[in-house]
Parts: C-alpha cells; structure tokens; sequence
C-alpha cells in the first residue's frame, strides 16, 4: 500500500464518519458551531478542515436530524446552539450499530487471520 | 461584527463570496444557514484580539477554517459546476478528456464544411488521452463518454470505406457504361429488366466477395496498426475475427456466381 493510497484511504474514511462523529458530539449536550468543530479537533485521527463541519450541520439540519436556537453569550455574540431531534437520535443510534457491527467485522476478519 | 481592519474586511468578504459560489446550487445545504455560521465562528475565535482585528490574525482562523471549494463532496455540487472546475482547474487526463469531447461537438456541428477538418485534432486528442490514461494503468471510468465518440467515428467511417473498397465506385461506373452486359451478349438497351437485374446483382456479389476475401488478408497483415489506430475499440481484435469477412466474402461470391449462370 502506498502513501498517496493510504491518505486517500484515511481521507475518504474520515469523510464518511464525519456525520457519526458530529451527532455523536451533540449525543449528550447542545453545542454551538464553534464548539463543535473545537471538540472534533481534539480528537485524534480525525483531523478535519474545520469548516467541513458547516455544509454537513446545515444538511443535517435540512434532514431534520438536528435543530437550532439562538442563545446570548456573555463572552461574545449570540450563538447558534445545534441540538438532535428525536429523528436524529434514532438516525444515531442506528448509525452506531452499523458502525458496531463493522468495526466487529472487521475484528473478526484481523482474528481469522491471526493479526 | 467584530471589526475588522480594511485589508481584513477585503479579505473576509472574498472567502464568503467563494463560500457562496460553492454553496449556491447545493441540493441540500443551504448557503445563507453556512454563512452565518462561519460569520459566528470568526468571531468566536477572534474574541479577546485587539480591534480593528487585521488580517494577519485573520488568517489563520480561515487557514483553519480551510478553503470552501473542498466543503461538499463530489457529488453534492451541482453537475454544471463540477463539469466547469473540471475544465478550468481540473488534472491535465480530464482536460484531455473535455478538449477531445468539444472538438468532437463542434466537428459535428459544423459538419460537413469545417466540421471535417475538427476531426482529424479530435481524434488525435482522444487517442493521447487513451495512451495517457494506459501508460498510468487508469481504469478510463465514466470518461470514456468524452473520448470515445471521437474514436468511433473515425472507426465506422473506415469500416465502411474498407468493406466497401474500391468495388463499389467501379461497379457504380461500370453500370452506368453501355458494354458492362456485353459479356452476356446482350447491351443494356436489349436485356428485359430482369435479366439486366440478375446480372448486376450477381456480378455485384462476386465482385465485393471477391474484395472481401482479399480485404480480410490485407487486414490480417495489417493487423497491428489497425489495432493501434483504433484503440481501445479494437484492442481485442484477432485475425480470426477476420476469417469470419474472408467466409462472408466465399459465400457472397458462390451467390453471385450462382446467380450469373444459373
């Protein structure tokens, strides 16, 4: 496998997770943008071009997988705060098992293999 | 808003006029719902800078940001605005492509005059783009719609200039000539229609057979430009694939001859 392959790989992969990976951080709380794009940031191995995040919140949103409201800030302007609908949450859940069940695919493939 | 200093302003305002042209046409994301958005995210990270904020602190959060064009995926952007950046900013194997396509367009637009002349490049363009596209070892994908058409032309032209060979033109003239049905002892004016008939139809047979069957032999020696000249159509192309001509031409023959002195 060469390097160009492998970016490419990794690349396209950490686009397609993208969508888990935002619902996922708005799974617990509401955020705002900003704080959503800082949280993707700090996790290892997805390293993103921050502003990829807004095209997939608003199509999110257009989805009706998630909401929005406005929220005054004492540190700055008002924000956008994102939140899941009751759509969303199920569309996560049922994402989280596909996810489950291919990383244990891919587990048991490694296994097979003795890797 | 946070202010912004002159340079910083220019600056923000050429992102969000590219922000928009990238957005505009989406499906599913809407452009303003974005702007707004990143509008937030700048002054979040630009709380606590000393106004007017310049550019040079500008930068970066846009560098993080990253460039709009790279926001939606492929399949997201409105296909007249991919087909355009294609060609204007596209990698040189898909410029080949598009270049090829619109020579081929306008060759059949301005057919037969100009367009004749628009072939020739077309083709040649197509054909280094098959080789460009071999030599990385690409699989030539969905763009084999924009290169082909330039190649199969070309192709059913010769086919039919080659199975129509020289005998066509000389039967054209030879009927036309008052002694072509001297060898039956007859001249045109005597012979009932018929019979005038048979004989044409019958010499016609015997004569493209007979092209046929010689034809088919100077392909199969031919073979290797005739396979260079036209691929990838023709990449599988064998010499017993002529035999099947070099057949058709034995049979076309034994009917004519059939017919003559039957």
């Amino acid at each position: 496998m060469n390097d160009s392959f492998y970016e490419n790989w990794t690349t396209q992969l950490r686009k397609g997770l993208l969508e888990l990976a935002i619902l996922n951080t708005l799974g617990g709380e509401a955020l705002y943008g900003y704080d959503i794009v800082r949280r993707l940031g700090e996790v290892d191995g997805l390293v993103i071009t921050e502003g990829t995040v807004y095209p997939i919140l608003s199509r999110l949103k257009n989805e009706s997988y998630v909401e929005t409201y406005i929220e005054e800030s004492p540190e700055g302007p008002p924000r956008k705060y994102y939140r899941l609908t009751s759509r969303g949450r199920e569309e996560l859940r049922r994402m989280n098992q596909h996810w489950q069940r291919l990383h244990e695919a891919i587990g048991q493939i490694r296994k097979e293999r003795g890797r | 808003m946070i202010e912004l200093s002159e340079s910083a302003r220019q600056r923000f305002d050429d992102y969000l006029h590219r922000l928009r042209i990238t957005l505009r046409g989406s499906r599913t994301v809407q452009a303003d719902d974005v702007e707004q958005s990143v509008r937030e995210h700048v002054e979040i990270a630009l709380a606590g800078v000393p106004v007017p904020v310049g550019a040079e602190s500008l930068a970066p959060v846009l560098e993080r940001l990253g460039p709009p064009e790279r926001w939606l995926p492929d399949d997201e952007r409105p296909a007249w605005r991919r087909m355009m950046e294609r060609i204007a900013t596209g990698p040189e194997d898909w410029l080949l492509a598009y270049l090829s396509f619109s020579l081929f367009l306008l060759a059949m637009l301005l057919f037969p005059v100009v367009g004749v002349f628009l072939l020739l490049p077309a083709y040649l363009v197509s054909r280094a783009y098959v080789e460009f596209v071999a030599g990385r070892a690409e699989a030539i994908g969905a763009r084999r719609w924009l290169v082909y058409p330039a190649i199969v032309l070309p192709l059913l032209f010769a086919l039919l200039l080659f199975l129509v060979g020289p005998v066509a033109p000389l039967l054209a003239w030879g009927i036309g000539d008052r002694e072509f049905h001297r060898p039956w002892n007859l001249t045109a004016d005597e012979q009932p229609m018929v019979e005038r008939l048979r004989i044409e139809v019958g010499l016609s047979a015997v004569a493209f057979g007979a092209w046929w069957i010689v034809a088919s032999g100077i392909a199969a020696l031919l073979l290797r430009p005739i396979r260079f000249t036209f691929a990838p159509l023709l990449d599988r192309m064998q010499r017993r694939h002529l035999l099947f001509l070099t057949l058709a031409g034995i049979v076309a023959a034994g009917v004519g001859a059939a017919v003559l002195y039957a």
